[in-house]
């Protein structure tokens, strides 16, 4: 209590101006430290705010985590110095691009060039193939992606763990970790039948913290099997983040070539769109409603509290508190048992959730509780005390003080 | 029966905790309704998906075309009872944002056992007879008004050999389709009026609707058929359309862990929120139960009361929870048609609210149950 008084003293000394104020605040400090420390004796009421309000920021997190996972492993290995040319008209990766189109694209300025001094463009050509799901023994189709060999000059992050990189024109195929883990027969010496003919697996990388299953093999050798004669799409790597708009209108001011640049980010983050509304759209739903049953358990809760205290609320009218204080008090008290639940409810998501892998719609990533997660998590809950404390803060400022004084 | 009164008046004792309750119980069913429902909603569609139909496309993908001429090998498989040519083309009915899947099939003999399809005998013996007929979905029909008699002109990307790439079909009859995975804006027409009046792709089929004997038998079947055309210029794929709902629907089944965890802490929440409640309900009372103790009743009668009433605020709560999220349900679930709210889980819904109920009223009723008079008395 003498740290309250302190501190109310503390707001209370700019001049005569602010004594009726500063009274007010006294009055706030001492109702909320009598009704905290009053708290203990009937556990039961506020420990249902905690409770409540712990399980739905819980689950509200938990579930945006999902979503945070998701957009990690998305944007991990996007930057700003790489850009997806592709077909007017059609998806970056679903168009054709013929190799005088591609051999324009080369040629252009901006591009950064690697140790040999050529132009880092990987033309790139994707074929589905099956895919056996360890475990479920389901089948689904992943990308084959034909690639040039400069792709590991635009993709530094690709780190060879077993293995080679496959060599031009050859029947070899590289994979990463994730398929090795996630798909039967992508184990290093591993023949695969593609068109009739065996393709050996050379090479195990890791590519940071992607958690999608890339296989690439070589564009020509792959084209020349299911005899195509265009590339579905190029990735370029430009000389400095900077020079894309300057790259953009360079490709767009060809008339010969019928392609367009755009960021990878771009590309990479339209592509995640669906998956990303959807995964967000459930967390708030879900949450949403967690958070209206928590809202009512902690009014009824409020509710208790106040009645358990209609006496000393009475006496504190009679003695001169104010009914904007009482409420001011109540509702602070409210928003104070709902923030130890926002800690536990993030803390058991945190611990139950983080770092779990999730599946759902093809997609495979870890789910991560972040501070910013925390934080949400801490607004609702802070707004769940805010808004079921206004009717019981009422209740116990409308306290009859005669009838309230009698009655006890 | 004749204690209902008195449980009734229990109830309404004080009105707004009781609605308070009754909201948040509603609520929480609701959530649990909506998500256990589309748990199991998905995995009954999926046990509900025939094993014994088989799609045999490409193996590059579900664009890239077949050729007529792999219809006989197909049948040569043992196991094999129908193999139907399909081929898919899209149409569209006087703009162009109104879509129509062509599904184009060639009736040969027993051919509606290979599909999920359900058609009166009258417009399937219609649709036999003429060559520009077309089968309409339900749905479709209503939409755009088409009746039987009606010549409807589509737009495709298929032109025919008089160079117009509009063709008219002969409504002939409706049909209604079991397939989750069907599509809602689907026509049936003629393979063979397709194909004999297209300029060019002769003979191309998307895929082949293969019926088998055994439904145990679907995986050995496709890896069977697949293997008649391993390493020929049209490698196949074949999936059973249950093994396609898996893989569409397996997303949602993925979640499951998830969705444990939200219902697990829903009622756990729930469960304090409702014992605190009907703790605060009965030490209020006191005086009054001590009355109904003075009166005559036993204790096995007052403890017998508390349970009764915080069973019939949940129950009913519950009910009312479950009742919205059914309701609900076609939106939630919008994404994948044919997914119904399935009963068991309103069961299980109803029989959780009324645990809920029992396990958090136990301790208050045991309090009230061991009252004593003399002592609750005596504070007055």
């Amino acid at each position: 209590m003498t740290s309250m008084k302190a501190l109310s003293r503390l707001f209370a000394l700019p001049g005569g101006l602010s004594a009726a104020a500063g009274k007010a605040l006294r009055q706030f400090f001492a109702l909320l430290a009598v009704s905290l420390a009053g708290l203990g004796q009937r556990p039961g009421p506020a420990l249902t705010i905690v409770v409540g309000v712990a399980c739905a920021v819980g689950v509200l997190v938990a579930m945006l985590a999902m979503g945070s996972g998701a957009r990690r492993q998305e944007m991990s290995n996007v930057h700003d110095d790489r850009v997806v040319v592709a077909e007017l008209g059609q998806r970056p990766l679903f168009g054709s691009i013929s190799r005088q189109d591609a051999a324009a694209v080369q040629d252009l300025p901006y591009i950064r060039r690697d140790k040999d001094g050529r132009p880092i463009v990987v033309m790139e050509s994707m074929i589905p193939i099956n895919g056996v799901r360890r475990g479920t023994g389901a089948r689904i189709f992943i990308p084959l992606m034909g690639v040039t060999p400069n792709i590991t000059a635009y993709r530094p992050e690709m780190r060879f763990t077993v293995g080679r990189m496959f060599r031009p024109g050859m029947h070899e195929l590289v994979v990463s970790n994730i398929c090795t883990r996630v798909f039967s027969g992508f184990e290093i010496g591993d023949r695969r039948q593609i068109r009739g003919m065996p393709w050996t697996i050379v090479g195990l990388f890791g590519e940071g913290e992607n958690g999608q299953c890339t296989i690439l093999g070589d564009v020509n050798a792959i084209m020349s099997v299911f005899s195509r004669d265009t590339y579905s799409g190029l990735e370029v790597m430009l000389r400095s983040p900077a020079d894309f708009d300057a790259f953009r209108a360079a490709v767009k001011a060809d008339p010969a070539v019928h392609l367009f640049a755009e960021r990878q980010r771009k590309v990479v983050t339209d592509n995640s769109k669906p998956l990303n509304s959807v995964l967000d759209f459930a967390s708030y739903f879900v949450g949403t409603i967690m958070a209206i049953g928590g809202t009512l358990g902690a009014i009824n809760s409020l509710y208790a509290i106040v009645d358990s205290r209609r006496r000393e609320l009475a006496t504190l009218r009679a003695i001169g508190f104010r009914p904007g204080t009482i409420v001011a008090a109540t509702l602070c008290e409210s928003m104070l048992l709902a923030l130890p639940g926002a800690l536990i409810g993030a803390a058991l998501a945190w611990i139950f959730f983080s770092g779990l892998s999730a599946s759902p719609f093809g997609f495979t990533f870890q789910l991560e509780v972040t501070p910013d997660l925390v934080r949400i998590g801490v607004t609702w809950a802070l707004l769940m005390g805010f808004i079921g404390g206004i009717l019981p803060a009422l209740r116990a400022a409308r306290v009859p003080v005669t009838a309230a004084l009698r009655a006890a | 029966m004749k204690y209902l009164p008195l449980v009734w008046s229990g109830i309404w004792r004080k009105p707004g905790r009781s609605i308070l309750i009754f909201l948040q119980v509603a609520v929480a069913f609701t959530l649990f309704g909506v998500l256990q429902g589309l748990k199991t909603g998905v995995d009954h569609a999926i046990a509900a998906a025939r094993a014994d139909l088989l799609i045999v496309h490409s193996r590059l993908g579900f664009g890239v075309p077949l050729t007529l001429g792999m219809l006989e090998q197909i049948r040569s498989v043992p196991g094999v009872e129908e193999a139907i040519p399909v081929e898919l083309s899209l149409g569209t009915y006087q703009k162009p944002t109104q879509q129509v899947g062509l599904v184009a099939i060639r009736p040969d003999k027993g051919w509606l056992s290979a599909f999920t399809y359900s058609i009166s005998p009258a417009y399937v013996k219609a649709f036999l007879a003429t060559r520009t007929g077309v089968l309409v979905r339900e749905e479709l029909a209503e939409k755009y008004g088409w009746k039987v008699g009606d010549r409807i002109p589509l737009r495709t990307g298929l032109p025919q050999r008089n160079g117009s790439s509009v063709w008219t079909f002969d409504v002939v009859g409706t049909f209604t389709d079991s397939d989750i995975g069907g599509g809602n804006s689907n026509v049936l027409i003629n393979y063979d009026y397709l194909n004999e009046g297209r300029a060019s792709g002769k003979d191309i089929v998307n895929h082949f609707n293969v019926k088998i004997a055994d439904p145990k038998a679907a995986a050995a079947m496709s890896d069977a058929i697949d293997a008649r055309f391993a390493n020929s210029p049209n490698e196949t794929r074949s999936e059973s359309i249950r093994e396609m709902a898996q893989e569409s629907l397996q997303s949602i089944g993925d979640l499951e862990f998830l969705i444990r965890a939200v219902v697990t802490a829903v009622l756990a929440a729930l469960l304090f929120a409702t014992a605190t409640m009907m703790m605060q309900s009965v030490r209020e009372r006191t005086a009054e139960i001590a009355v109904l103790k003075t009166v005559g009743f036993t204790n096995h009668a007052v403890f017998a009361l508390t349970l009764a009433e915080s069973a019939i605020v949940c129950v009913a709560a519950g009910g009312a929870g479950l009742a919205v999220a059914t309701l609900a349900f076609p939106y939630a679930s919008k994404f994948i048609h044919g997914l119904s709210m399935p009963w068991i889980i309103v069961s299980v819904g109803l029989a959780s609210a009324l645990a809920v109920a029992l396990v958090s009223a136990a301790l208050p009723a045991a309090l009230a149950a061991r009252l004593q008079v003399a002592t609750a008395l005596a504070g007055r």
